[in-house]
């Protein structure tokens, strides 16, 4: 897909004819209609979640700025809200180990094998995620209730007679997000692994002895940009995940971004919710920073 | 240079894509099941397809998430463009913080774009949410998509090409409809399509900026699916994969998925 | 012409003054009080002459005018907050003739299958009944315009009542246009929501317990204390409903389930922690998790119980011994509707014995209506998890209007519950 195959951009050749201030000013036209909407609507937002986490509730239930302070972050780091802060972490870092251990191998051979039909391959492995994220996330529910078709199954096998808790879990939960953002993981390998000059890697069969050795010290090491980025690309989206743990996960699964959601709907403490959030970006503002450098280089390059 | 892959790598790759298409083929199957509230195989009908239609509720979910879609496309698709096209065709100062700020909303968690937009349309202009709010949320998550999307295949086209239209005699405006334009305009469509995929389907976004009147048919599944869950849901969904898959495959066979790779031909000395 | 836009008419060689809107009502007046529709007037005239039929009614507008609830379209009804008038003339007040439409806002399948095509045959009014999927878009819909977005009636839980009356969404009850509430069992006739009933009419009422299957859970239940056994780890399911869970751990305690003291709300919490253990999910579909076999045992609504043994007919329940929460959900007419008089009918077709129990027997859930009792299918109204007698309905408390400062204190412990 185009988003992840680019050539790099040629030197522009001499004798260009654009002057510099003019290509300056089409730039920042063609840029400046997008930045605006982003600024006021992406950014400008995000800058009152914070100012908005300073604030209190009145009485009568609106937000005010009378007494700014920390309370509302004494409030989000309760430690109350620990097992859902764990939780939270704990399915992103297993989700993104998995689809890493998962979507290797696939991208692997996607491009060392695939030959003509590699984009319809890679359209194949887009093709779920396409479609409903929520529906997809429905069917894993209808797969892992407890009278679901894998407990059928298994109980018709007579691998078991009882039927397996096996939704409302956090195997379900990580199963879901490890699904949902498998093509998310898979792609940005694809890439990498893709760019691999094929001669490195004869050489290093030759050098090692061996495929694995090969693998370990050639194909490993050069394709790490996309591995960063694809865990970078699954890690962060899946800390603020709220749909596959509210669906598929149960009272004892619950995340911070459910917490944050219970906040805002149910509640009026705003400036709590905005705290919560805010720390959730600051753990992921890290991990975000960190996949734009490699991004840039992967994805826009 | 391809050698014979192990069994193991492809049985692998091969269970993957099992993995991958196993949930939408149950879904899909089950959308045919008797049962009402079991999921268990009772019986074949072909029911719950035609209630669908009588479903008014859904049918208005249908048609507000139709709506702002198209609203999104439009407005991302122009937004998206120009930015990537201002990105990777032109130098100016700020290159690199515009190309930070595009990156931005693809990583941000969506709960988090939520929330923040509810805080900013209800604090300030005290709106409880509507059709045009959500069609204002997702046009900010939809532009980077297609920033990046168009981007990337403009700064794979050859800028000697637009330099020799110039110098064939055509003006700066005239190069570039003539010659970037139709260039660039796969990834335009691709992003466009794109745009459109995640205008549809989104749902933590939506849900914090809808109002009564407004509801998008992710929220009206997600309610169902909370509240009740019947294999009503299954036929909208296998629906809406057929829809999603058929709108693949006539872009791909429209060569949207095709390399941006697009080079001078070189004239012999 | 002259003041006011009065005018003069001559009406068969006789004069008359007449200001344009006095006239209708005028008509409508003398048309009440000779129980006619305007297509009778038209036909009198016809046959009589114009003149002996409205001298009368040009007579009529020089008395004081009587404030007539069935206006014509020209006159906006949400103009009034009340019905009868107390400048009504001496005249003995008239039946009021009702719109021939109606709008209805209501959940879907709540009610007698055959209800709005009774009520539509009886009198002749077309009744439109638009169905909302959840209370949020009820609520948020008739509070758009402040003033019911459009509708005549609608159900909202009585927990609403205080705050909907005191914003001005709901129009003050005519009583006099609903006799049939005399029917109402004695505990109904004074709530604690709505005192004399000014704003509402109780609809449907339930209690919330606990239902489970007997094949995965044997023994008899009876108490909330129950649900801590911890043999049910992993297969319990509690409402995602902060006040209703709330209310359990008050039960236990000996509190009560409105309590705003923060130690109490504490020592809920406390115990509420020790329970989650145990907890599968905070269910928003018990009828579905408990027949569908995701969960053993669920806290449930009596009429959702009512539904799950249509599934599975052996499920059980129980109205702890402890106590449970009564709630009831209530009719209440907007104070925007444009048909006020077929709005109060349709209250009072519901408080009929009859349509009443027809209700009842199609939903499963008991009316507040004694008189009916005795039609209710005896499956439901000898059930005493779905009607308990006296002495356990005087152990059912209701959940009170807290105000948003409180609110918050329950809040603020449910999300830690949640974490």
């Amino acid at each position: 897909m185009d988003v992840v195959r680019s050539a790099s951009a040629p030197a522009r050749a001499e004798g260009s004819v654009r002057a510099p201030w003019a290509e300056r000013l089409a730039g920042a036209a063609f840029v400046l209609p997008g930045v605006a909407w982003l600024a006021i609507f992406f950014l400008f937002p995000l800058a009152i979640i914070v100012v908005v986490s300073f604030g209190s509730v009145d009485p009568a239930g609106h937000v005010t700025l009378a007494q700014p302070g920390l309370q509302s972050y004494a409030q989000a780091t309760r430690p109350e809200y620990l097992p859902a802060f764990a939780n939270s972490i704990r399915y992103a870092l297993i989700t993104t180990v998995l689809s890493l251990a998962i979507g290797y191998p696939v991208a692997y051979w996607i491009s060392r094998y695939g030959g003509e039909r590699k984009t319809l391959l890679l359209i194949l492995v887009m093709l779920p995620f396409w479609t409903s994220y929520l529906i997809r996330t429905y069917a894993w529910m209808i797969i892992l209730r407890d009278n679901g078709v894998l407990n059928s199954v298994l109980m018709a096998a007579g691998l078991t007679s009882d039927p397996i808790p096996l939704l409302n879990t956090d195997f379900s939960v990580v199963l879901g997000m490890t699904y949902g953002f498998l093509p998310f993981t898979i792609l940005p390998l694809y890439v990498s692994i893709d760019r691999l000059d094929r001669h490195l890697v004869e050489a290093g069969r030759d050098l090692y002895a061996s495929g694995s050795g090969a693998f370990l010290h050639v194909t490993l090491p050069l394709t790490m940009p996309g591995i960063v980025a694809a865990s970078l690309l699954t890690f962060i989206p899946a800390l603020g995940d709220y749909v596959t743990p509210d669906l598929l996960g149960g009272a004892q699964t619950t995340t911070i971004a459910k917490i944050i959601q219970v906040i805002f709907t149910s509640g009026r403490d705003w400036p709590d919710g905005s705290a919560l959030g805010f720390l959730l970006m600051a753990i992921t503002m890290a991990g975000t920073l960190l996949a734009l450098r490699t991004l840039r280089r992967e994805v826009l390059a | 240079m391809t050698g014979r892959p192990s069994r193991w790598l492809t049985g692998f790759t091969a269970l993957l894509y099992a993995f991958l298409f196993a949930p939408i083929v149950v879904l899909i199957v089950f959308s045919f099941n008797t049962s009402r509230r079991n999921f268990v195989w009772l019986g074949f009908t072909l029911d719950w397809y035609p209630k669908l239609f009588e479903n008014q509720q859904l049918l208005g979910a249908l048609a507000v998430t139709l709506q702002v879609a198209v609203i999104a496309v439009v407005g991302s698709t122009i937004l998206g463009t120009l930015l990537g096209l201002g990105l990777a065709r032109l130098r100016f100062r700020g290159a690199g913080a515009t190309e930070t700020l595009i990156l931005l909303p693809m990583v941000t968690p969506e709960i988090i774009m939520g929330i923040s937009l509810l805080i900013f349309f209800a604090q300030l202009f005290s709106l409880n949410g509507s059709l045009g709010q959500i069609a204002i949320a997702h046009i900010t998550f939809c532009i980077s998509y297609v920033a990046v999307t168009v981007r990337a295949r403009a700064a794979g086209m050859d800028p000697r090409l637009e330099e020799a239209a110039r110098d064939l005699g055509a003006s700066a405006f005239g190069a570039f409809r003539h010659v970037t334009l139709p260039l660039i305009a796969p990834a335009v469509a691709a992003g466009a399509m794109l745009a459109f995929a995640l205008s549809f389907d989104d749902l933590v976004v939506t849900a914090f900026n809808a109002g009564v009147g407004s509801t998008t048919l992710p929220i009206y599944i997600y309610s169902s699916i909370k509240f009740g869950v019947t294999p009503a849901i299954n036929a909208i969904s296998t629906i809406i994969v057929a829809v999603v898959s058929l709108a693949l495959f006539v872009a791909w066979r429209l060569g949207a998925f095709r390399s941006a790779k697009v080079r001078l031909v070189e004239e012999d000395a | 012409m002259s003041r006011d836009g009065e005018r003069r008419v001559e009406v068969g060689g006789q004069r008359a003054r007449v200001r344009p809107i006095d006239f209708e009502t005028a008509v409508d007046a003398y048309l009440v009080q000779r129980r006619w529709t305007r297509r009778e007037l038209l036909e009198r005239m016809a046959a009589l002459g114009a003149v002996a039929v409205l001298t009368p009614i040009a007579a009529a507008c020089q008395a004081a005018a009587t404030v007539l609830p069935s206006s014509p379209p020209t006159q906006p009804p949400g103009s009034q907050t009340g019905l009868a008038s107390p400048t009504a003339t001496p005249a003995p007040t008239p039946q009021p003739t009702p719109e021939s439409e109606l709008y209805v806002y209501n959940w879907d399948e709540y009610i007698g299958p055959d209800t709005i095509a009774g009520f539509q045959q009886q009198y002749g009014i077309q009744v439109t009944y638009d169905k909302f999927p959840d209370e949020p878009t009820q609520i948020a819909k008739i509070q758009s315009d402040g003033k019911g977005g459009g509708y005549d009636v609608t159900y909202p839980a009585s927990t609403w009542i205080h705050s909907l009356s005191s914003d001005g969404v709901l129009l003050k009850l005519d009583q006099s246009l609903i006799p049939n509430l005399a029917n109402l069992a004695p505990a109904w006739m004074n709530p604690g929501y709505d005192p004399g009933n000014g704003f509402s009419v109780p609809n449907y009422w339930w209690t919330t317990g606990y239902a489970w299957n007997p094949d995965k859970v044997p023994g008899d239940l009876t108490d909330w204390a129950n649900l801590w056994d911890p043999s049910l780890r992993g297969h319990l399911a509690m409402l995602d409903d902060m006040r209703e869970v709330f209310a359990v751990g008050a039960f236990r305690l000996g509190l009560s389930p409105n309590t705003t003291n923060p130690a109490e709300l504490d020592q809920i919490l406390a115990l509420l922690e020790q329970q989650k253990p145990l907890v599968r999910i905070w269910t928003e579909d018990d009828i579905g998790d408990l027949t569908s076999g995701q969960v053993w045992i669920t806290h449930a609504w009596s009429g959702d119980w009512f539904q799950m043994i249509q599934d599975k007919p052996n499920t059980k329940y129980v109205i702890p011994s402890e106590g449970a929460v009564r709630g009831n959900d209530t009719m209440v007419i907007l104070s925007g509707a444009k048909h006020p008089i077929a709005a109060h009918l349709w209250l009072n077709y519901n408080l009929d014995p009859q349509v009443s129990a027809n209700n009842t027997n199609a939903i499963g859930y008991m009316g507040p209506n004694l008189a009916a009792q005795a039609l209710i299918d005896p499956t439901i109204v000898n059930d005493p998890r779905l009607n308990p007698p006296a002495d356990v309905q005087a152990k059912l408390v209701e959940l009170g209007y807290l105000a948003p400062a409180d609110l918050d204190q329950y809040t603020q412990r449910w999300n830690t519950l949640r974490a």
